[in-house]
């Protein structure tokens, strides 16, 4: 249980804590004693190490992924790298195309890129997911053309926690010979992934959403064609020329030691917080007026996004302080604009704004999800009875 | 969402309302906005002749509007109901310390006691 503040964390989804485990391999690679130096630094010892320890943490990385370590680029978080899987792919294969196809529940990291490639000339089919929040095979097949480069589509989507048949579609890339990037910065260590199964040609994962630190993540490039990809930042040539910059031996190993602890623990963490989130869900809808947002079988355990019917969502949130909840999405919380992933799956301004994403993790209990439905329960009931209600002519004496 | 700071007074009122509910009897009513636009207000109130001897809201909207109907209901006590002029939004604001881009939230909360005051109009007519 984290409990700051006497505030109960279920915001996983928005970043992890970083496990006491990953905390204590970086603390080797930081001070004067411990491996601090710079990993290009082949011309002695400490950098040796330095390098050995960025290349083991790079093993870890591409196990969990199902790929080659020479096939692992180190970035600064999976923003970075779906930046530079749509403008590397974009800039590197004009000549074969300028049509990029994705979805409209993307992060924003894909939909931003893939507006800025519209203003350099390519044109960009948005989807929006049908089926309950999943893009489907058939979508894509139709929206491929002869002139499409890339396809973007991300595992599991931040707010809804809705899982994509990323295989299926893989599969429609692969005979097109379009290459395909997934986002799977929220599938990575909470699915089983391999890319090579899913016929995925570039895959962003980030750190911190996996108990590893903040500032550090990678983009998995496939060998060959897509190793074309164009860097979109210069200066070293590091990272075989695709992402320039010292790497953060400490960050980079952290990153490391959370996808190993990940893939272990992944099997056992999976069932626990179903267990969890299913107790979430059947305390909550009890309180009737209640819509799952998203798949209800086609999602990770780590996500409930719901709406609630007669509340009004800034007065819901702040009624829900004691819980780190997000509504909407963590990135789009800066702007009062209701999510704009709950309106493509078709819900109304209302029930977008009124959503609240509880998203679980490692260090959450049984008490924390009771308590988390006690305050639920009790702050919606007050706030629907504050409430006008249609065609209610029954009489309440006021306090 | 944001989380935005609100005044000792809003959240006094957010979680303690004075004057929630509907009222019993014979009252005058008014009422102003739409869910589906984020708020809305309905006031009772129980007058002695045409001052109002009580006043009770209902509301859907944000801390502030339900703090602002909320004081709104209390403050009409003793006030002749057909005169609202009593209600500046903007006296208001500053007393609840509400933000400017919240101002619309306010004029919803002073559109239902108009329409309670042209409903006491009526009657008195």
């Amino acid at each position: 249980m984290i409990c700051s503040k006497d505030i109960i964390y279920l915001d996983y989804a928005a970043t992890t804590p970083v496990d006491d485990r990953v905390a204590s391999v970086m603390c080797e690679c930081m001070t004067k004693d411990g491996v601090f130096a710079n990993p290009a630094s082949r011309s002695h010892q400490l950098g040796r190490d330095a390098q050995g320890r960025v290349e083991l943490a790079r093993r870890e990385v591409a196990r969990l992924l199902g790929a080659s370590h020479t096939e692992i680029v180190w970035t600064s978080g999976a923003t970075e790298s779906d930046n530079l899987a749509l403008k590397g792919v974009a800039h590197a294969f004009r000549d074969r195309g300028r049509h990029i196809v994705t979805s409209r529940t993307e992060h924003k990291a894909v939909l931003d890129s893939a507006r800025q490639m519209e203003r350099e000339g390519f044109e960009v089919t948005f989807l929006v997911p049908e089926d309950q929040g999943r893009v489907t095979p058939e979508q894509v097949r139709e929206a491929l053309r002869d002139d499409t480069v890339l396809l973007s589509i991300m595992h599991v989507n931040n707010e809804t926690g809705v899982i994509s048949d990323v295989a299926a579609i893989g599969r429609l890339c692969r005979e097109r010979n379009i290459l395909f990037h997934v986002d799977a910065a929220q599938s990575a260590g909470k699915l089983p992934i391999d890319v090579d199964r899913m016929q995925v040609d570039l895959m962003s994962v980030s750190g911190h959403k996996v108990y590893g630190p903040k500032g550090i993540g990678a983009l998995f490039v496939r060998s060959g064609t897509a190793s074309r990809v164009e860097p979109i930042i210069h200066g070293g040539g590091h990272e075989r020329g695709m992402r320039s910059g010292t790497l953060p031996t400490h960050q980079i190993v952290g990153m490391g030691e959370a996808f190993r602890l990940a893939g272990l623990e992944m099997a056992a963490e999976t069932e626990r917080l179903e267990g969890l989130r299913d107790r979430l869900w059947d305390g909550i809808r009890r309180l009737g007026g209640v819509l799952l947002n998203g798949h209800p079988e086609a999602r990770i355990p780590g996500i409930l996004n719901v709406s609630f019917e007669g509340v009004e969502g800034e007065s819901l949130l702040f009624a829900l302080r004691e819980l780190a909840v997000s509504s909407g999405s963590a990135c789009t919380s800066a702007t009062r604009e209701a999510s704009y992933v709950l309106r493509a799956l078709g819900r109304s301004d209302q029930l977008a704004q009124s959503s609240i994403r509880f998203s679980i993790g490692r260090y959450t209990t049984t008490a924390d999800i009771d308590r988390a439905v006690e305050i639920v329960t009790e702050q919606v009931h007050r706030l629907r009875g504050l409430a006008p209600k249609a065609g209610d002519n029954s009489e309440r004496q006021a306090s | 969402m944001d989380i935005i700071d609100y005044s000792p007074q809003v959240q006094e009122r957010f979680e303690r309302p004075v004057n929630a509910g509907r009222l019993l009897g014979r009252v005058v009513s008014g009422e102003a906005g739409d869910e589906a636009s984020g708020t809305r207000v309905e006031f009772d109130f129980r007058l002695r002749g045409a001052t109002v001897e009580q006043g009770a809201f209902r509301a859907y909207g944000c801390p502030h509007a339900i703090a602002a109907a909320s004081w709104v209901a209390e403050q009409a006590h003793g006030r002749p109901l057909a005169d609202t002029t009593w209600l500046d939004p903007l006296s208001l604001a500053a007393l609840l310390e509400v933000p400017d881009h919240k101002l619309g939230v306010l004029l919803v909360v002073q559109d239902a006691l108009e329409s309670a005051a042209s409903h006491a109009r009526q009657t008195e007519e």
